[in-house]
């Protein structure tokens, strides 16, 4: 009598399919993850990808169900697919369009650290030399109020930007009274050693955040950062603490450098961070720029030991998390979110049109404009290719649609480049131009060479394993993955 | 060392066999040529490659070739489809027709 | 479980139609407002004018016309409460001010025909319910804070259905307005349109996504082609901004995918404004198919917070509906809703020595009867 119909009714009733856009990649041995345009994966055996891709996968297949599901297929019984995967492609998009967000400026070069890992800084009395003037500070906020963005952030670096504390003092006044519509929010990025009551409570004033460095442990932070009085870390801890007591607990945060003296210490690094309260690490591998190519600290380690390094870390917070104690890291967190999210984290390494320029740009102290923290690095090894103006010679126009700007941007665009046009983690990842070619001489890089790139597809691989094996990661890397989380 | 790997011209494609050398840059280098009913690779390892190091290199290799084939299928069939998602993506009417 | 239509004894009707009548315990009204209003009547007095008189006990002669001796279990209604009365003493209490989920079932045609339907279509023309419907609208109580409208598919209706909520927006312009539809009718975005032009501040679209596999949406809904006429309904309404909730029913059906579905909302739909993890009602076709569909709530309950997690990770406001505390775990508590409608909900034998008893939404007074949980215990202090 049944008026009810079996769920073979409802299957689709052809066995022909069409294939979306997909991109693979060899997870290990047996299993492959396939991406699609949204950057949505699923795992599968290799025999079932090459069974897909020659239409031999059947409906009643567990893994054909998954992967209409998750938009790699379209057949007679739906093709609602290609409308969700183009609204989660603008949704990722919209983002791009609120263009350069970050504007570093560079008060001042002098510091009175002297780390052998340093990029850029001088330790030199010379004010006029080193610090950034009125005329640049007021042309490069001229710049950055132009730029489209409705919120855009101003970020205070150096050197140790408070030792040209009056100019940042004047470059936040001036923008309060010039921002019109814009919200501006400021950081100030200084190793706390000359934090004080008068700075602090201009920041209070002002809102202003505080980011500064933390590399671990007392001996190691001291280590790699000396300073006369070897009192580094000390000066960091006060500094914390003074200013969580006027600006509140979750107004300062911290980055740290991986030395080769970190490696092996990665969970006492993470056990400093939690015990100083912070919610979180950002494990960071060195950069190959500035004396830390020339003084061969960046040489110290390869994309091996960096993994190792970063997988420990990442393994150690997970305990802790599965302990009860929140903590997360913040690199992983990035690249979940474009994962399991539609949402585009705009982390200038990761993005693809690569960001440089449009995700940051740096006004520099003697009033040349890089586009991004890492081409000025590079420039002050001497290598100029990321200069793409100066505040009192060129207008924003000529800036921003320089070639210095725009053809790094386009030849490393990651859909066209050889061998990241096939990747599955093409959209996960980043075209990093400077990266490239402060180490290979051009903005692409030959890939499997690449150290940026092994050592992503490294990250994004172990990320996914994991999440894959254990119900527990899963979730907290959802968690993670959030926007604003 | 030095290694011949022949590829049938009436299974795989030039192409298919020059993206997977491709991968490889940065453990062998890879000539590649026409050879009647096959393509032949030449294959150059680095000096102090063992023998065990060189066959499990061309293992490799031989899978990666195969996995340039599929991706070769499905760049073929779904590139009509990838433009049409990304118009509509950036197209401020969207996917959904009026009805 | 409250007893909604009876029959009463009739004397002296002279009623020529099923009408509307407010109910009202006071006798003392205005007589030029009378004539609407039913008189509950307490003290025996029955002064002339209202519409009808209700009683309890077996008065023989109040003096007055259209007087319907009503049954005991009907003496919960109050004051404020909307009663359909026909000349032949059929009652229906179609409104309770007391109630905080008041809903108008609008019609019993529907385009799907759901497994666990709990309201089994039925192909005839029931438009009269539409009509008591915007009837009802004048004579409820504008404080009201929540009316809700079902079916069937109420949007079968088409812009007779966009007329009813322009009209409750006119009549009620407080009160927010729940709709159950299966939401197939918005893939015509013009229809989407003029709904959204309507510009009701808060009415919120429940629409079922049972499955993210499209074969088994249809299956459970006993529909081709439903999933991706639903999809593209929600889309339409997100695009004119208009509210939408995702409505799963969790059953042997839906178990198996509803972390993946829960994923698939995640990805595709994270601009929905809420989302309902319901438990399974023991009535209309569940009964019939139980052997499809019943899985104790006890198995899937590691499933169900998984579910949750993810949607609460992606910061979609969820609820979960139908569950007894017992049977699910700890941690999804700050989404459990005590949500069955008062008038259905009630408790087992092994409920009575519970120390939750007053936190648990309890059960359908149907799975009472017909089907619950075999690990249903009474949480101690």
């Amino acid at each position: 009598m049944s008026k009810f119909q079996p769920i073979e009714f409802y299957k689709n009733k052809t066995h022909s399919y069409e294939l979306l856009p997909l991109r693979f990649e060899a997870l290990d041995d047996q299993s492959y993850v396939v991406t699609n345009m949204a950057g949505e994966y699923l795992t599968l055996p290799r025999d079932k990808l090459s069974k897909l891709v020659k239409h031999q996968l059947t409906s009643s297949d567990p893994d054909y169900i998954n992967l209409r599901a998750r938009h790699f297929l379209v057949d007679d019984k739906t093709s609602i697919a290609k409308d969700l995967l183009a609204i989660k492609l603008r949704t990722k998009y919209s983002n791009l369009s609120e263009f350069t967000g970050l504007h570093i400026f560079v008060v001042s070069l002098r510091c009175e650290h002297s780390c052998p890992y340093c990029q850029v800084s001088r330790a030199s009395d010379d004010k006029v030399a080193f610090d950034m003037s009125k005329e640049v500070a007021d042309k490069s906020l001229d710049l950055a109020l132009k730029a489209p963005a409705q919120n855009i952030k101003i970020e205070f670096q150096g050197g140790e930007p408070l030792l040209n504390f009056p100019l940042i003092k004047y470059i936040v006044e001036r923008a309060e009274s010039l921002r019109g519509t814009k919200n501006i929010g400021y950081v100030i990025a200084t190793n706390l050693a000359l934090i004080n009551d008068q700075v602090l409570e201009f920041c209070k004033q002002h809102k202003i955040q505080i980011s500064t460095s933390l590399d671990g442990p007392k001996d190691l932070h001291n280590h790699n950062r000396p300073r006369k009085g070897s009192n580094s870390y000390e000066k960091a801890i006060e500094g914390i603490a003074s200013t969580r007591r006027y600006l509140g607990k979750y107004s300062v945060s911290a980055l740290m450098t991986t030395t080769k003296a970190s490696l092996g210490r990665v969970k006492e690094i993470i056990d400093e961070y939690v015990e100083r309260e912070f919610g979180g690490i950002f494990l960071r591998p060195l950069s190959p720029y500035g004396f830390a190519l020339k003084t061969k600290t960046y040489a110290a380690y390869d994309a091996e030991k960096w993994h190792e390094f970063f997988v420990e870390g990442l393994e150690y917070i997970i305990e802790l998390n599965r302990r009860g104690k929140e903590f997360r890291e913040f690199y992983a967190a990035t690249i979940l979110s474009k994962m399991l999210t539609s949402t585009e984290p705009g982390y200038v390494d990761l993005m693809s049109p690569a960001g440089i320029g449009i995700g940051a740009v740096v006004y520099n102290y003697d009033g040349k404009v890089f586009a991004s923290d890492e081409s000025r690095m590079l420039a002050e090894m001497g290598e100029n290719k990321f200069q793409i103006g100066h505040v009192l010679k060129d207008t924003y126009e000529q800036i921003f649609l320089s070639d210095a700007l725009l053809d790094p941007i386009e030849e490393s665009f990651a859909y066209s480049v050889p061998m990241c046009t096939d990747c599955a983690f093409e959209s996960y990842c980043g075209a990093d131009p400077v990266f490239h070619y402060g180490i290979y001489k051009d903005f692409v890089g030959r890939k499997p060479d690449s150290e940026f790139c092994n050592r992503n597809m490294k990250i994004f691989k172990y990320l996914i394993k994991r999440m894959e094996e254990d119900s527990f990661v899963k979730q907290l890397f959802t968690d993670w993955a959030q926007p604003n989380a | 060392m030095e290694l011949q790997v022949f590829f049938d011209k009436a299974i795989y494609s030039a192409e298919a066999i020059k993206k997977a050398a491709y991968r490889f840059i940065d453990k062998f280098s890879a000539v590649i040529s026409e050879n009647g009913t096959s393509y032949s690779c030449f294959i150059k390892f680095p000096d102090k490659s063992t023998d065990a190091q060189a066959a499990r290199l061309v293992d490799e290799f031989k899978k990666e070739v195969l996995d340039q084939d599929l991706r070769e299928s499905i760049k073929r069939e779904t590139e009509g489809v990838r433009n049409l998602i990304l118009a509509h993506t950036f197209s401020k009417a969207g996917l959904i027709k009026d009805e | 479980m409250l007893k909604l239509y009876g029959r009463g004894v009739v004397e002296n009707f002279t009623l020529d139609r099923s009408r509307l009548f407010t109910l009202t315990k006071n006798s003392q009204i205005p007589i030029g407002e009378r004539q609407d209003k039913a008189l509950i009547i307490e003290n025996g007095s029955a002064p002339e004018g209202f519409g009808a008189y209700l009683t309890f006990d077996a008065t023989k002669d109040l003096g007055q016309v259209n007087h319907l001796e009503l049954p005991e279990e009907m003496n919960y209604i109050d004051e404020g409460d909307i009663a359909r009365i026909s000349p032949s003493g059929r009652i229906g209490i179609i409104f309770r001010k007391k109630s905080p989920n008041n809903t108008f079932l609008l019609t019993e045609r529907c385009n799907h025909y759901c497994l666990m339907c709990s309201q089994p279509p039925k192909d005839h023309d029931d438009s009269w319910l539409m009509e008591e419907a915007i009837e009802a609208l004048d004579l409820i109580p504008k404080d009201t804070a929540n009316i809700g409208y079902t079916g069937g598919e109420p949007t079968l209706y088409g812009d007779q259905f966009i007329e009813l909520i322009t009209k409750t927006k006119k009549a009620l312009p407080n009160t927010a307005i729940d709709v159950l539809t299966n939401g197939r009718t918005f893939k015509d975005s013009s229809f989407a349109k003029r709904y959204a032009d309507v510009n009701h501040h808060d009415c919120l679209l429940g629409i079922p996504i049972y499955s993210d596999d499209p074969a088994r949406h249809d299956y459970v809904v006993q529909a081709n082609g439903a999933f991706d006429e639903t999809m593209q309904g929600i889309l339409n309404l997100k695009r004119f901004n208009q509210k939408v909730e995702i409505r799963v029913v969790i059953h042997k059906q839906t178990i198996d995918r509803l972390v993946q579905t829960c994923e698939f909302i995640a990805r595709n739909l994270i601009f929905v404004d809420h989302v309902a993890l319901m438990g399974l009602e023991m009535m209309g076709f569940t009964r019939a198919n139980l052997d499809k569909l019943w899985i104790d709530p006890y198995e899937y309950k590691d499933t169900l917070s998984r579910a949750l997690g993810i949607l609460n990770s992606y910061g979609i406001r969820t609820s979960i509906y139908n569950h007894q505390l017992c049977v699910v775990n700890q941690d999804i508590k700050s989404n459990y809703v005590k949500s069955i409608s008062d008038w259905k909900n009630e408790y087992v034998e092994e409920c009575d020595s519970c120390v939750k008893r007053s936190e648990c939404g309890g059960f359908f007074s149907s799975s009472k009867k017909y089907r619950y949980s075999d690990h249903i215990r009474a949480f101690k202090e």
